[in-house]
């Protein structure tokens, strides 16, 4: 069996059994349209007699929201680092030290397969409350074409963000015996950093060019800003994805420090 | 009934006391779970801080009634945190991995023991976190609540307990008709945003849905209102009749739920 053969089995594995879940996703989904029903509320009291906070008219705010919530689907790594720490704690990884199967190319296959499926049964809610949304929603015009294209491959790079982060905190389990506590705490600084709570350019200026080079930036706001027009520069933006594409390589070369160290370790246990 | 009544109480006080000598043998992730949820709670507090460096309202809502608000959210989202959240989190997965039938053996009311079996230090903890949050905003509003506003703001704040246990637990009981409760507490995320909400933001639809049907406006700004503009009896009747209401549709669906569950184990 080819290298990709492996892990193109892995992915279709994996959509099978996220498939089985799909009604908790689709619940998933439909709940968070209320997220959108409260972010369109609060912004749109908040912008309540002016046409611009920060710079932006309320129909770029919620358009940045909107997307944010289906970038969430297609790229959130909500469950996978759970995961790695059952298999880690149950001892399922034993399996890949004796198989000729990277660890790490078996989970991203596998996420890929997960935000494939939970991206696609977002959508649905999505496109059908898209006639009550889109006249809200101002997305920039053909003009921003060349932002558009440097968007594609920022997705592909937070998508690997995502996940490596996820990835490296799975294998905390190696020293910890628990791990939500620190993905919950990671969560809240990816959600402030990350732009899900509030778009980053709001912020002081000075706390916003901080949060330029650090790697929760590129995890979401930065794809979304590119998408609905937050990000105008083309120049801002390349350097953005050169920052983008240097965290990918530097959280990698970490996930794999924290595999080596990590297996030392470990204590494979049983028969 | 008060034999019973004291019976139960001294159940949930052993639960507790087993609970707090766990979170001593575990400092560490004691300390970080309440760091956890303190850092979640600035969270809240900062969207408030950013949103009205732009604007100097919401919905007519100043920044320290706004931020009052949130911090009656919070203190309530401590409370169910510290006593249920734990319990009905793991009710989904007791539920799909067949150890509910560990509740069903017990000599109580299964909802009861598995709404009471765990006690989170760490969310109360954090209680006085969102009292000082309350407190610091009431201080820049200049109020001077009467013993009565107090009282009345301290029933409000348990009413909006039961409230927010009534959803969670309504949501969590899904998982009876379906494989899995993974992601179906988002529901319950979902709904209580917007409690963060001033019921004068929402109109329409919205408004009909999350203030008339729907308790999760109320929960909040009834509370917060009585400290802002003293005790209005219109809205402790809304408060008190939704509380009961919504408890008895938990407890039913709750109920319908457990008639179908089947056990999981071999």
């Amino acid at each position: 069996m080819s290298a990709l053969a492996k892990y193109r089995q892995v992915f279709l594995t994996g959509i099978q059994t996220n498939l089985v879940y799909r009604w908790n996703f689709a619940i998933r989904a439909a709940f968070s349209l209320l997220h959108l029903v409260y972010v369109f509320v609060l912004w749109g009291a908040a912008y309540a007699g002016q046409t611009e906070i920060g710079g932006f008219p309320l129909g770029a705010t919620l358009s940045y929201f909107t997307v944010l919530l289906v970038l969430q689907f297609f790229l959130s790594a909500q469950n996978d680092d759970y995961e790695i720490s059952e298999e880690i704690r149950n001892g399922l990884i034993n399996q890949f030290l004796t198989k000729p199967i990277n660890y790490f190319g078996y989970r991203l296959s596998l996420y890929f397969s997960a935000r494939l499926v939970t991206g696609g049964l977002a959508l649905l809610p999505v496109l059908v409350a898209l006639p009550l949304l889109g006249p809200h929603l101002v997305l920039p015009g053909a003009e921003h074409a060349p932002l558009y294209t440097v968007a594609i491959p920022a997705l592909l790079l937070s998508a690997l963000i995502q996940f490596t982060i996820a990835y490296c905190f799975g294998l905390l389990t190696f020293w910890f015996l628990e791990i939500q506590s620190f993905i919950i705490l990671s969560l809240a600084v990816e959600a402030v950093l990350g732009g899900q709570i509030f778009p980053l350019d709001l912020m002081p200026g000075w706390l916003y060019e901080v949060s330029r080079w650090l790697p929760y930036y590129y995890q979401m706001y930065f794809p979304a800003a590119l998408l609905t027009g937050r990000i105008t520069d083309l120049n801002t933006a390349l350097q953005g994805l050169a920052i983008q594409a240097a965290w990918v390589v530097l959280l990698m070369v970490f996930a794999r420090l924290l595999w080596t160290r990590g297996l030392r370790r470990h204590t494979a246990v049983g028969g | 009934m008060i034999a019973a009544t004291a019976r139960y109480a001294k159940i949930w006080l052993a639960s507790i006391r087993y609970s707090l000598v766990r979170a001593m043998m575990f400092r560490g992730d004691f300390l970080m779970w309440a760091l956890v949820e303190f850092i979640w709670m600035s969270v809240n507090v900062l969207l408030v801080g950013i949103i009205y460096s732009h604007t100097d309202s919401i919905a007519g809502w100043t920044q320290y009634e706004m931020l009052l608000l949130v911090g009656t959210t919070l203190l309530v989202q401590r409370l169910l945190m510290a006593f249920f959240w734990s319990n009905l989190f793991e009710l989904g997965r007791n539920v799909r991995s067949g150890h509910f039938d560990f509740f069903l053996a017990q000599p109580g009311s299964p909802l009861f023991m598995l709404s009471t079996r765990k006690f989170d230090l760490d969310g109360l903890v954090n209680v006085p976190v969102a009292l000082a949050i309350v407190i610091y905003a009431a201080r820049q509003l200049g109020l001077d609540p009467s013993l009565g506003q107090l009282a009345a703001y301290t029933l409000f704040v348990l009413c909006g307990l039961a409230l927010h246990y009534a959803t969670l637990l309504t949501i969590i009981s899904l998982v009876f008709w379906l494989k899995s409760a993974s992601g179906i507490e988002g529901g319950y995320f979902g709904l209580t945003e917007f409690s963060r909400l001033p019921r004068e933001a929402l109109r329409g639809f919205a408004a009909v849905a999350f203030v008339f049907i729907l308790p999760v406006v109320i929960v909040s700004n009834i509370p917060a209102r009585v400290l802002i503009h003293g005790f209005e009896p219109v809205h402790a009747a809304w408060l008190l009749g939704a509380t009961v209401f919504w408890f008895t549709v938990a407890v039913t669906v709750f109920n319908a739920g457990l008639r179908r569950y089947s056990s999981a184990s071999s």
